[in-house]
């Protein structure tokens, strides 16, 4: 009894898939013939950079980016929420992620949130179209979990205020024409009151980027040296003092964004669970196809449950009567953390089914996949490491949405 | 074969009806069936209790998925998930699970006459019925029955064994799935007592669901208890939406756990502190809470697929069945264990929801059962 797609969403919805659909199968870049990343966390060169950024631009001028920002600010005021449809179609078709996450899941929003009406009309279409790329100076050396007790300063001067300081995990630092910035303006205050949140100009004098290189061999991000770097007044957003409190506004849309912008990374629901089913029908265990050993099957079974939960649960997230009344942020916050470790359990697993080729590493030839699956289970660390470590999730979640004692 | 697309309408089908179901019965069951009372009658030993039952059904809880014509609501299965969600918190007493599937399995097998001879006093409350699913060894899929039945002039005669079921020595009615001698499976329906069927009350891990085997040694039944409909895919319909409704009750379980574990972490104090502060602590009730959550969209998301009539309706119960069936049950192990030495005693209530978690965990199938089929989806053939 199988019923056409358009029976569970609206017509209107199930058109506008088909055409996205359509569009994405027609337009999608081809294999470029070298290496890509696997995220926005290990884009290395130019020419990698060149063809994210021609894609998301692609995407853009299509009319499939930007649906739900409003149409003033080179958004389209889609009123249907139809972002996300466009989103799990890029994921379906495997295109290649967006580029300028930063901008879009993260500057951006918070811009939409607390930005000045000029502010907003400066930034936000240019996050779309790609032409600006942001990056995120939140972290620092001494400053990683406990993010408050941040020490790179902004102080006043004539023209606006001077930076200094040092950050790392800067990702996409490299490429980026701006980044959202937390700095110390207030040093007298309590660690919180103290904190500011600046829209920050990579090419003002005094910033050094200096690259690191991840576990896995790549680079990507950065680390950012401040020393005196000028940036002007209204550099600032929100209010002096206001930010720490705007940074968890964006850390909430990170930690929600699994459902953003994006194709490709590794905490996209989807087909994940299906395609590493497919490797085991390809690879072979005992003699036998892998995909017949019933410990496997058992396991990747589970992680088919658990692959649908975290679907429907981000689609309930969004029906207030189907969450529990008295915690209406738990699906949101949790996100993050059960997304993140979901992948890394599944490119874990993967590994597993490869046997002993799990043990090739990217540019052997012999290597399934091209090393993929070992590849995407390091980088799968980015995700539960970047954007606040498990750990620190499963306190947030434990104070904000269940009431427990705090940590701090 | 591949993997049907998993459809769940994207509302999930959701009205604002389904957040007046779902507050009507946490105000009923606050005051009706608080802790203390269900403690009082574990204790006294309570077995069924007809007025609430009749109380519940004039409600129109005990009919909700029926027919209206035949005395029900007519109402979803989303309506049912929230309505036993919310039951599963209170660990509601009684043989609701049973005469819920029973009254599937007569709605879908039974012809019009026979479903007006018994819907509608199921519906009303004063047909207690029970379906008897599962047979000595374990099985119950439709695949696996072994009792008999044989025509004879004027019936049947019926022989098999049944245990675990719900309700079982209090129900003036019992559906049970037989094998004819073509092999195929039908549905009988026989009104209790009768001759021939011995009924034996079990001693239940969770004393708040009574549980009785049925031995059928060689009962005599008229052709009329024989449903008409097609047994094989009643049986099956109705294991399906009972994975989903089993489910949805044992998410509410779940949720009563970490309730009270989380209330005991901010109470309790050691080395000077809630022990709520301590991360040891801290981050396993935010798993727990995380496991409920999931298992959650997943019994909503299977109700949803049932009410649609989405291909992905099995899938999608099995796997809330598979999840939430482990997630109480490792609530109920975190629960106790981190209530420390009172965890341990007979006052604490938790120990009352583990025991219903290690009751449902197996019945119409634990995580294996389902994820051995499921692989079979995800795999396909060969």
């Amino acid at each position: 009894m199988a019923r056409p797609e358009d029976a569970t969403e609206s017509r209107e919805n199930a058109e506008f898939r088909r055409e996205a659909r359509g569009w994405i199968e027609a337009h999608k870049p081809a294999d470029p013939g070298f290496k890509l990343p696997q995220s926005f966390l290990e884009v290395e060169s130019e020419r990698q950079f060149a063809f994210l950024r021609d894609w998301q631009r692609k995407v853009y001028e299509a009319g499939y980016l930007g649906l739900d920002w409003p149409a003033e600010y080179g958004g389209r005021s889609d009123p249907h929420k139809r972002q996300r449809i466009v989103s799990q179609e890029l994921h379906r078709a495997g295109a290649p992620f967006m580029v300028n996450v930063i901008g879009l899941q993260w500057a951006g929003p918070t811009i939409l949130a607390y930005g000045t009406e000029e502010q907003k009309r400066r930034y936000l279409k240019n996050i779309l179209s790609a032409e600006e790329i942001w990056c995120q100076g939140f972290s620092e050396p001494g400053a990683g979990s406990d993010l408050a007790s941040l020490q790179a300063t902004a102080t006043p001067t004539d023209q606006g205020w001077v930076v200094t300081g040092h950050k790392v995990w800067t990702t996409l630092a490299h490429f980026a024409r701006w980044m959202i910035l937390l700095a110390r303006t207030d040093p007298a205050a309590n660690k919180y009151a103290g904190i500011s949140y600046f829209l920050f100009p990579m090419d003002a004098p005094g910033v050094t980027v200096q690259p690191l290189v991840k576990m896995t061999g790549e680079g990507g991000f950065n680390q950012v040296i401040f020393e005196r770097a000028p940036m002007p007044h209204d550099a600032l957003l929100g209010q002096l003092g206001q930010g720490w409190q705007i940074a968890m506004t964006t850390l909430t849309f990170e930690r929600g964004a699994a459902e953003g912008t994006g194709g490709g990374s590794a905490a996209s629901a989807g087909e994940s669970v299906r395609a590493v089913a497919a490797l085991a029908k390809r690879m072979r265990r005992d003699g036998r196809p892998a995909a017949d050993d019933p410990v496997l099957r058992d396991r990747l079974a589970q992680l088919w449950i658990e692959e649908e939960a975290l679907r429907l649960t981000g689609q309930r997230a969004r029906i207030a009567g189907l969450n529990v009344d008295d915690r209406p942020l738990a699906t949101r916050l949790m996100n993050k953390v059960v997304y993140s470790e979901f992948g890394q359990r599944l490119t874990e697993l993967a590994c597993e089914v490869l046997g002993p080729d799990a043990a090739l590493w990217l540019g052997d030839p012999s290597a399934p996949d091209r090393a993929e699956w070992p590849r995407a289970y390091l980088n799968s660390f980015g995700m539960t490491i970047g954007g606040g470590t498990s750990e620190v999730q499963r306190n947030i979640i434990g104070e904000r949405v269940l009431g427990l004692p705090k940590t701090k | 074969m591949t993997p049907p697309r998993l459809e769940v309408p994207v509302d999930f089908g959701f009205t604002e009806e389904h957040a007046l179901l779902r507050g009507e019965a946490r105000r009923f069951l606050a005051e009706r069936l608080p802790i203390a009372e269900l403690r009082r009658r574990v204790d006294g030993g309570v077995r069924l209790d007809r007025d609430l039952w009749k109380e519940i059904a004039g409600l129109g809880w005990v009919g909700l998925v029926l027919p209206e014509r035949h005395g029900g609501a007519g109402l979803g299965w989303l309506h049912l998930a929230i309505l036993i969600e919310e039951m599963g918190r209170r660990l509601v007493p009684g043989p609701f699970l049973g005469s819920l599937l029973a009254g599937v399995a007569l709605e879908r097998a039974g012809d019009d006459a026979q479903r007006e001879r018994w819907l509608p006093a199921i519906a009303a409350g004063e047909t207690i019925a029970t379906l008897a699913l599962v047979e000595p060894g374990g099985a119950f899929e439709p695949d696996a029955i072994v009792a008999s039945a044989d025509p004879v002039a004027g019936g049947y005669v019926l022989r098999g064994r049944r245990c675990h079921v719900v309700g079982g020595a209090d129900s003036d009615l019992v559906v049970a799935a037989f094998r004819e001698p073509s092999g195929g499976i039908a549905l009988f329906a026989v009104e209790l007592p009768a001759p021939g069927v011995a009924v034996e009350e079990e001693i239940s891990i969770d004393p708040s669901r009574p549980t009785a085997r049925l031995a059928f040694d060689g009962v005599r039944v008229g052709a009329d208890a024989r449903l008409a409909g097609d047994g094989a895919g009643a049986l099956a319909a109705s294991l399906v939406r009972g994975c989903a409704a089993l489910a949805a009750e044992q998410v509410g379980g779940a949720e009563s756990i970490l309730q009270l574990t989380r209330q005991y972490a901010i109470d309790r104090k050691q080395f000077d502190r809630q022990i709520g502060f301590f991360q040891a602590v801290k981050h396993p009730i935010v798993d727990l809470m995380c496991g409920i959550e999931l298992a959650r969209s997943l019994a909503y998301g299977a109700a949803a697929a049932l009410d649609a009539g989405s291909p992905s309706g099995e899938v999608h119960a099995r796997m809330a069945k598979a999840l939430a069936g482990d997630v109480y049950a490792q609530a109920g192990r975190k629960g106790v264990q981190l209530h420390g030495g009172f965890g341990f005693t007979w006052d604490c209530d938790v120990h009352l929801y583990l025991r219903r978690a290690l009751w449902s965990r197996p019945m119409l199938g634990d995580a294996i059962h389902h994820r051995k089929r499921l692989a079979g989806v995800l795999f396909g053939p060969g």
